[in-house]
């Protein structure tokens, strides 16, 4: 009984803090996605970038090595945000711009097609970029945390609770940003106006919000926002610049979950997405957790449309 | 002030607007009124920048506006109060406010505008963190003309504001319209169909009808006019 | 086969004659056996993007999750052929029974979502079977080889065989989308991409036709996918589950242009060469770079021409009208019976939205052969009014009754099958469709058969004095025109009663005048009519009785000379200070 207990909380516990990493990288979709109702297929690839950011940061550059291995994996990742809001709003401002937003707004119907094959060409390009840059030999961000565990008990006979401190710091950092980010949208000029474009576009504009700087904003912060968690996530998991494609569906899920354009939706979506995922590995081999996500994804979905913290005002 | 010359708006192949003249002087209070259909909203939208007319010119303090960027056009002291009001529903009162207070002239008197909002729609500071979007009707229109303040403006632009609105709110909100152009000197250009109540506050009117300007002068001459009768009841059109 | 589809079949079927003798002709030619692979793909993802078009293209309804189809077609093939030696001339067929199946039970629960949310949703689906076969153990399976009997198996020697089989499957899917294209089942799904309620207003069942409409597309995709299996000889669930295969439908479909059955087949010749191309050239030298170019090739594309190379390329350089048709079938006039004494009998209809009340405890009737307006205010509540009436909008309370039978409760295409028509405010068409074929799906709501249905068409264009420009497309009609188009668009369902959202809205003088002529020449033909119109010059030179609405109750009702001399009237239209400045004009004028 003692060691079943043990797992199942182990497993929560994994649950909770991967769920809050995700957590992180679905609220940089659900920016893009909530504000600019664009569906970014180049999430993943934005995902892995902050991933070699973050790798190169650490290795390449000795500039943060003085931090020492265990802070500066974290502060990297934190760098690889302001470099992908960079590179976002460069995407938006020469791409996306083109096939998103007010532009296509008056086109006949066909606005939200091109809007799909950009993105998944920026993908394709930045996936194969990656592997051109990067090659495909699995790297990862090591620091000697990622083998160090918190142990807590044993408490309840001989139960133990082990936590991996890479991960365990890696959340902290992601639940910090995620307040962050919250802040800057629920309290700041910045945030509101965002807001106010995603609600409203054209009643924006005639506040003098410029709307497509809005947008470019958005893209940015949004791929910033998943770039970190990228980079956070290197210092437990090892990748290649096809990491994208693994995560991309669970953002995918997690926004749905959540409720598309909610911020904090994203983050509970994520975080129940982490959570079924590493809890769903007590009954189910290894190749069945993704395809619980799935499960609960579609039972979810089905029950609310509007996912669970959505408005229902998109099913009109 | 404004000065809108030969403006003329094709949607597709459907001509919205022929060749419309009218101007506001700082200060003045300008009421255009209409049928549906008439064209009264896409003069509107052509002034604020979101229809890009076919031909004709907009000057505003002597400079061409249409050269602007839609959102940059705010920043020079023109708040559209759109029609349908158009607030943000997502947001609370406030940060609507906010919004409205988004140029450089709406942030540096924010307190003093706030205040003034406050004093002209006691609604508006009770219902402060609630969202916009559960307001009823009439305080949707008076947030959507509290935010169209907030910047401070010297031109308030209104798309019918009593639309949809029970006579006696309509009244309140024609009341604070008229109480805005008294008290802060704000120039108004109207859009009504409430013909009457739009060209008593006025200065001088404009009656728009299929996209053509078919009438214009002060509001005694207008009224006692029997074109802007037909042109709502269609009386006298076959008596 | 609808009557105005038959000149544009025709010429597609020459097309692709042409087309496919030529590719064989090429093909024969080809003696290296990995161009020959090349050109063996190239109809295999044509396929797929046939069968994504025939659903997402047509009823923009879009799929991330076609794989789904693709996968299960592919391994269908795969295990039949493994565990009973089934020959892939049967395992196809069956893997595309299986793969339309799969579309119903995909299709059941995931139609409920719209937009965004349906577009994702299906993306989780082929990802689930790629998990779960991977937790199956069906890894990397690799068909079992039957080189005995290569016709059988088709596992031929010459590689050009495969390139024939593959055309051949190409053929069928093609005609397959060509016919459904020209039939009522793709002008039903353009009806439901343009504007699914006012395709339910016509009469349409849309959810019937959206889900036939993917079984149809899985079948096809899942044809494809088994093809595949076999031209490969070895199925992995990342192969042909994956998102790749997914966004490949899309990519050439989306490349070659939407909604037109040529635009895969140009994507799939474009991108299917150059990616493999590029593969073979530069994949060895430096990994990676085909996919950089590949995505900066469609990337490039898209921005060009975003509608697609087709509809880009035919706007520039095809820019003519089509042939006109001639319809040997002359069709009957509209004749209506006139119904005698009360046609629509609505009493306490009421409706709320949150706290606004929007229709309140309105009671009217309306009898057979006469013109109602409905009038009042913006934001009155006319258009919901209406809403109610057909069943866009449920009703708090009340009933209205047709011809005795009661209205509430029943669905939009219900209420248009028993006679009840309808436009909107704002018109919508298919730009690039002719006047007909824009007109027919009108037909096909009311159950028409397809050629009663371009009778009905014919008839109802006539009617309206659109009779010759049948042959026209959409896109090229003036306002009027558009608005006498929606009218005949209503008329082609052979309604008895028709509710005219305001269809004389934004049009001039004469045009009005031209609208209104139509109009009454429609009532004695014995058409019962229900307007919304805010142009009151013509409301009343049109209107038998008025019923004038505001804040969503009844105001007035009767004659329109004496409802626009009514004091409460003018109070609404004009407000009280008009009323009071005017009290003396108004006496003279009563």
């Amino acid at each position: 009984m003692g060691g079943l207990l043990e797992n199942v909380l182990n497993a929560v516990a994994a649950g909770l803090i991967i769920g809050c990493l995700y957590g992180l990288m679905c609220i940089g979709l659900g920016l893009i996605f909530g504000i600019m109702n664009v569906v970014n297929f180049a999430q993943g690839e934005l995902l892995m970038l902050g991933m070699y950011v973050s790798l190169y940061l650490v290795s390449g550059f000795a500039a943060i090595g003085f931090l020492g291995p265990y802070a500066a994996p974290f502060v990297a990742a934190l760098i690889a945000g302001p470099v992908l809001f960079g590179g976002g709003a460069l995407l938006h401002r020469f791409l996306l711009r083109h096939v998103s937003g007010l532009s296509t707004a008056s086109r006949l119907d066909q606005g939200g097609f091109g809007q799909l094959i950009v993105t998944l060409g920026i993908s394709l390009i930045l996936q194969n970029g990656g592997l051109i840059l990067f090659g495909s030999t699995p790297a990862s961000v090591r620091t000697p945390l990622s083998a160090k565990a918190f142990i807590i008990g044993p408490f309840a006979g001989d139960t133990m609770l082990f936590l991996n401190q890479a991960r365990v710091y890696a959340c902290v950092v992601a639940i910090v940003i995620a307040v962050a980010l919250w802040l800057v949208m629920e309290r700041t000029r910045l945030g509101k106006s965002l807001r106010a474009a995603a609600d409203n576009p054209i009643a924006a504009t005639y506040m003098g919000i410029d709307v497509d700087r809005a947008y470019r904003i958005a893209f940015g912060l949004g791929s910033a926002i998943t770039a970190i968690a990228g980079g956070l996530m290197a210092t437990y998991l090892s990748f290649t610049p096809f990491v994208g494609l693994d995560y991309v569906i669970i953002m995918y899920s997690g926004v749905v979950l959540g409720g598309m354009g909610s911020i904090l939706g994203a983050f509970w979506g994520g975080l129940l997405v982490g959570f079924v995922q590493q809890v769903s590995a007590l009954v189910l081999s290894p190749q069945l957790q993704n395809a619980a996500i799935f499960v609960v994804f579609l039972l979810i979905v089905g029950l609310r449309p509007q996912g669970l913290f959505g408005r229902s005002a998109e099913r009109a | 002030m404004l000065e809108v010359r030969d403006l003329s708006v094709s949607y597709g192949g459907l001509r919205a607007l022929h060749g419309v003249s009218l101007s506001v002087k700082p200060g003045r209070f300008v009421t255009v009124v209409g049928p549906n259909g008439a064209g009264k909203t896409t003069l509107f939208k052509a002034i604020c920048g979101v229809v890009v007319p076919g031909s004709g010119e907009v000057m505003w303090d002597g400079a061409p506006l249409l050269a602007q960027p839609a959102a940059k056009r705010a920043h020079l002291g023109i708040a559209h109060v759109p029609e349908g009001r158009q607030v943000f529903r997502t947001l609370t009162v406030r940060e609507n406010l906010e919004m409205g207070a988004y140029p450089r002239s709406g942030r540096e008197r924010w307190a003093h505008t706030l205040d003034r909002i406050h004093t002209l729609f006691p609604i508006l500071a009770e219902r402060a963190h609630q969202l916009a979007g559960t307001l009823s009707g009439g305080e949707q229109q008076m947030l959507a003309i509290g935010r169209g303040l907030a910047c401070a403006p010297r031109l308030l632009m209104l798309d019918e504001p009593s639309m949809g609105l029970a006579p006696a709110v309509a009244e309140t909100i024609f009341e604070r319209v008229a109480q805005i152009h008294k008290e802060d000197g704000v120039a108004i250009l109207l859009v009504e169909q409430r013909v009457a109540e739009a060209l008593e506050l006025s200065d001088h009117g404009y009656v728009l009808e299929t996209g053509h300007v078919v009438l214009d002068g002060p509001y005694q001459t207008l009224l006692a006019d029997d074109r802007v009768r037909r042109s709502y009841l269609g009386m006298g059109e076959e008596a | 086969m609808r009557v105005g589809g038959a000149a544009r079949l025709r010429r597609d079927t020459v097309a692709l004659a042409i087309v496919s003798v030529l590719y064989v002709a090429l093909a024969s030619l080809v003696h290296n056996s990995y161009y020959q692979l090349i050109l063996t793909l190239v109809p295999i993802w044509a396929v797929v993007g046939l069968g994504w078009n025939l659903f997402s293209g047509m009823s923009g309804l879009v799929s991330f999750g076609h794989a789904s189809f693709f996968g299960i077609g592919a391994y269908t093939v795969t295990l039949a052929l493994v565990y009973w030696h089934l020959t892939p001339w049967l395992g196809i067929p069956l893997g595309m029974i299986i793969g339309g199946i799969a579309a119903v039970l995909i299709g059941l629960p995931t139609f409920r979502l719209r937009g965004h949310y349906f577009a994702l949703a299906m993306l989780a689906y082929p990802l689930a079977m790629l998990y779960v076969l991977q937790y199956l153990g069906f890894q990397e399976i690799p068909l079992p080889m039957h080189r005995e009997h290569p016709a059988l198996f088709l596992q031929f020697a010459q590689p050009f065989y495969s390139t024939l089989v593959a055309m051949g499957l190409f053929i069928a899917a093609m005609v397959a989308a060509m016919l459904v294209e020209n039939s009522r089942f793709g002008l039903a799904l353009l009806a439901i991409k343009q504007n699914e309620l006012a395709a339910e207003a016509a009469g349409l069942d849309t959810k019937r036709w959206k889900m036939l409409a993917l079984t149809a597309s899985g079948a096809i995709s899942a044809a494809a996918g088994g093809l595949y299996a076999c031209v490969l000889l070895v199925v992995t669930p990342d192969s042909v589950f994956g998102v790749i295969v997914s966004a490949q439908a899309l990519v050439v479909t989306l490349f070659g242009g939407v909604a037109t059955v040529w635009g895969p087949v140009i994507g799939a010749a474009v991108l299917i060469p150059l990616a493999e191309t590029l593969n073979a050239r530069l994949g060895d030298i430096v990994p990676g770079i085909q996919g950089v170019i590949y995505g900066v090739a469609i990337i490039g594309i898209m921005l060009a021409a975003p509608e697609g190379l087709f509809w880009t390329l035919r706007d520039r350089f095809w820019r003519r009208a089509p042939a006109p048709e001639v319809i040997e079938e002359r069709a009957s006039s509209l004749a209506v019976l006139v119904k005698e004494g009360t046609l629509l009998e609505v009493s306490g209809l009421s409706k709320s939205f949150g706290g606004l009340r929007a229709v309140q405890d309105v009671c009217f009737s309306v009898a057979g052969g006469e013109i109602l307006g409905i009038i009042g205010p913006n934001g009155a509540g006319k258009t919901t009014l209406f809403n109610l009436l057909n069943g866009v909008l449920p009703a708090d309370a009340g009933s209205a009754r047709f011809d005795g039978r009661e209205l509430r409760g029943l669905k939009v295409h219900e209420v248009a099958r028993l006679g009840v028509g309808r436009t909107f405010q704002v018109v919508r068409s298919f730009p690039r469709l002719s006047l007909l074929d824009n007109v027919i799906v009108g037909g096909y709501g009311a159950g028409l058969g397809d050629r009663a249905a371009a009778a009905a068409a014919e008839a109802a264009l006539e009617a309206v004095g659109l009779g010759d420009r049948a042959a026209r497309p959409a896109g090229e009609l003036t306002n009027k025109e558009l608005r006498l188009m929606e009218l005949a668009r209503a008329l082609a369902g052979r309604p008895r009663l028709l509710l005219l959202d305001e269809t004389l809205a934004g049009l001039g003088r004469e045009e009005c005048d031209d609208l209104l002529a139509v109009l009454r020449e429609l009532r004695a033909a014995g058409m019962t009519i229900v307007i919304i119109e805010h142009t009151m010059h013509a409301m009343l030179r049109l209107a038998d009785r008025f019923l004038v609405l505001d804040h969503g109750a009844v105001l007035a009702e009767g004659l329109p000379k004496d409802v626009v001399e009514d004091r409460a009237v003018i109070e609404a239209y004009l407000g009280t200070k008009f009323l009071a400045q005017h009290h003396n004009s108004a006496d003279l004028h009563a």
